[in-house]
């Protein structure tokens, strides 16, 4: 327990608002509602963080098992499947034997998480897109699902909020789908991600850009610019990359307003009898396993898409005895997660440039935006929706090589000029992709766990069928030889971009939020998180998540000022 | 001041008002437990050097063919091979942490260069004479491609298999060692910014 405010028992007061969760979004809801003046409890599962367990610097000779530890498995067979839980740093992700969930037989979900003050934004990828106005009227224009009771025009001034904080480094395009924001510079592109840029402009009429990503490229808001040692998900000393412990929740706490309390296993949302509103909630103390409550005049859930659907599952009254919030049923229904799988890989011949283990490492990518059903291009025949690309350029240490001898060390020294595209599709809202409680298992603190029940459908095969011929005739394009394409749809949960659960809309009986995220049943309860989302869009969601989190956050402050919360 | 010296020195006024008193003792208070040993500060690269080594999970005879089928693979030339860095070791070390299914699939690899060994030349691998392992290694090195003529395959590549799974171990314990990150030319500084990205003129990417 910390940040103490005011020196008082932080259980012994009733706050303006508590927030369950310190992650992209919980920070952000923390440091708006604090910064306005109301008084906030930030419920943190995990511990807190500090800069001293940064390991973005060492090198993997120094680890015993050099990054190829195969105890981590015993603890995190889950979460090693996400890239960023390492030798280094997988005491940040959740242990699994602790934090399980259940899956029906043939349907596998991959639920990587983190419990630690900051949660994902520790070790997110930081590519950071907006969505734009004709992803949140999909539904107006091909038929399938519900609009977004918002529209681009509401977003668009939280986008630049959140950019002109955050600082998002990013070239401006005029991209129909890809709206341009408030970038820093640019990061450069690489040799052969330039002649790849060239050739499928000329080629197809597509857009090649820089990753447009969370990563500062000049000093920025009291944070140095990135020096590109590489590996940002072990931390960062310089704070270049934007995790929320270190920005949003600084700010919170520096506002004298907010009291983080670390350690708090957030089981369910109190109600006050008789009254339809919450009072608060009630966490277990994840070390001591102490029972306790925290009171407030606002619930804001940020605790990640499924985990804050799964505290208002938790959470039945006799009122709302399928979970609170839930008399229109859809509280756990339409579980998205980008689909990948779908791309390709080949060399660059033409490329003559080695490997250099002392080039400065560009933590980022390049990125094609969606270019399939869009405004101004052909509805395609075999799918709705689209996919953009993340991928990348460069001389790449050959450990491919066949061989072994000198022949061996000499090949993998002058390596292979290398290109790479890998999508990410939408993710279509289904009402069978759902989450609910499972009665026969629980967490370690004795909080009901979630069944998942998630699978890609026919739409998001067709996309990544399409995604991996449409990467091959583009690196056909650059010029690339040896083209290997991937045509897959990868387990569900692996994009690590949960959204939907708790979706809004206009219409109570088919949505849980409405437009501000606020819970149609329960006034005093809002849900701030990627739950929210009414359709994936392809775009990677953090960005959109936080400027919706703003949004909601100014609607509340708004209210309180008029005294109506 | 040097670019490192720079950052370390932003690193510390950026801790100072990173956080406040009250979260920063809170902080402190997190248990040395939930820390890596590489978020602790532990530096293990010394452990495999360490003055009467013994292998925790390979007999005598299996390390000691490891031994020399490494220093074929990885040999020293202008730089230090697979033998000097001690890949042997590492191998040893994380097998010993590895599941049942792998440790067995390794020794399966091993056992079947000693058996094509004494099927050849009668006597197990590492006593063999250097040109004698060469040729068997050669043997194994390069799939199998389909017949030129048919197109067909001539079934499983048993033996390339066998010898790949032991040259990506050797290939792993030695690229990642002190010796390899040098072999790759790393001048070990932890960061080479800024970026620069193609600085070559307009349409001239070679």
């Amino acid at each position: 327990m910390s940040g103490n405010l005011m020196g008082q028992d932080p259980l012994l007061q009733t706050y303006d608002a508590v927030v369950v969760g310190s992650g992209a979004t919980g920070g952000w809801a923390a440091k708006q509602l604090a910064e306005a003046g109301l008084k906030v409890a930030l419920l943190e599962a995990g511990r807190a963080v500090t800069p001293k367990e940064f390991t973005e610097h060492m090198p993997a000779y120094k680890l015993k098992y050099r990054d190829h530890s195969p105890e981590i498995l015993r603890t995190r067979p889950v979460q090693k499947q996400c890239y960023a839980c390492m030798e280094y740093n997988y005491e940040w992700f959740v242990n699994d034997l602790e934090n399980p969930y259940s899956t029906p037989t043939g349907k596998p979900f991959t639920w990587q998480r983190l419990r630690i003050l900051g949660g994902r934004s520790l070790v997110w990828g930081r590519q950071s897109y907006r969505m734009s106005d004709s992803d949140f009227k999909a539904a107006s224009r091909d038929g399938y699902g519900d609009d977004w009771p918002i529209a681009y025009a509401d977003m668009a001034p939280y986008y630049d909020i959140v950019e002109k904080y955050v600082g998002i480094s990013g070239a401006a395009e005029g991209n129909e789908m890809l709206p341009d924001g408030q970038f820093l510079p640019p990061m450069k592109m690489s040799c052969g991600e330039i002649q790849l840029r060239d050739r499928v402009k000329a080629t197809f009429g597509r857009t090649v850009t820089i990753g447009r990503v969370a990563i500062i490229t000049e000093n920025h808001n009291g944070r140095l610019a990135c020096h590109y040692c590489g590996p940002c998900e072990r931390g960062c000393m310089t704070f270049s990359y934007f995790s929320s412990p270190f920005t949003t929740v600084k700010d919170a706490v520096a506002s004298g307003n907010c009291t983080v309390i670390t350690n708090a296993v957030v089981s369910h949302v109190n109600m006050d009898d008789g009254s339809n509103k919450a009072r608060g909630v009630t966490y277990v103390d994840r070390l001591t396993r102490q029972v306790k409550e925290v009171r407030a005049k606002s619930v804001i859930l940020c605790a990640q898409a499924m985990e804050s659907t799964r505290i208002l599952l938790n959470s039945s009254t006799r009122e709302y005895p399928n979970g609170l919030a839930n008399s229109s049923g859809a509280l756990g229904r339409y579980l998205m997660d980008h689909v990948t799988g779908g791309g390709a890989s080949g060399r660059l011949p033409d490329f003559k440039a080695l490997p250099n283990a002392n080039e400065p490492a560009r933590p980022n990518g390049i990125y094609v935006p969606r270019f399939r059903n869009t405004p101004s291009s052909p509805k395609h025949s075999r799918f709705i929706r689209g996919y953009g690309y993340q991928g990348g350029s460069s001389a790449q240490f050959n450990f491919n090589a066949e061989g072994y001898g000198t022949t061996l060390k000499h090949a993998v020294r002058e390596g292979v000029y290398g290109v790479s595209l890998g999508a990410f599709g939408e993710s279509l809202a289904r009402w069978d992709n759902y989450v609910a409680i499972d009665p026969n298992l629980k967490d370690a603190w004795g909080i009901p766990a979630l069944h998942i029940n998630m699978t890609h459908g026919d739409n998001e095969a067709a996309l990544m069928e399409d995604a991996g011929a449409s990467a091959a005739e583009m690196l056909e394009a650059a010029g690339a030889k040896d083209i290997h394409v991937q045509a897959n749809v990868e387990t569900p949960g692996m994009a690590i971009h949960e959204l939907g659960t708790a979706r809004m809309g206009n219409d109570p009986k088919k949505s849980v939020l409405n437009s501000f995220n606020q819970t149609h049943d329960v006034k005093n309860v809002f849900v701030m998180d990627g739950a929210s989302f009414v359709s994936s869009a392809c775009q990677n969601p953090t960005l959109s998540m936080m400027a919706i989190t703003v949004r909601g956050c100014a609607n509340l402050i708004d209210r309180f000022r008029k005294n109506e919360v | 001041m040097k670019r490192r010296d720079l950052i370390r020195a932003g690193v510390l006024g950026g801790a100072v008002v990173a956080l406040r008193p009250s979260v920063a003792a809170a902080q402190n208070a997190a248990q040395s437990s939930e820390l890596t040993p590489a978020q602790s500060g532990v530096d293990a690269s010394k452990d495999l050097a360490a003055p009467g080594w013994k292998p925790l999970f390979l007999d005598e005879h299996q390390n000691e063919t490891l031994i020399v089928l490494s220093d074929l693979i990885i040999p020293a030339t202008d730089t230090p091979g697979a033998k000097e860095a001690l890949v042997n070791r590492y191998i040893d070390l994380v097998l010993a942490a590895e599941t049942r299914e792998t440790q067995s699939a390794f020794l399966n690899s091993l056992g079947y260069l000693d058996g094509e060994s004494i099927r050849r030349y009668k006597t197990a691998f590492r006593y063999l004479a250097r040109e004698d392992q060469d040729d068997l290694l050669h043997s194994f090195a390069y799939s199998k491609n389909p017949s030129r003529w048919t197109g067909e395959s001539s079934g499983p590549d048993v033996g390339h298999s066998h010898f790949d799974a032991l040259k990506r171990r050797i290939m792993t314990a030695y690229y990642s060692s002190q010796i390899g990150e040098k072999e790759l030319g790393w001048d070990g500084a932890f960061a080479h910014g800024p970026y620069l990205g193609c600085e070559h003129p307009e349409g001239n990417h070679k």
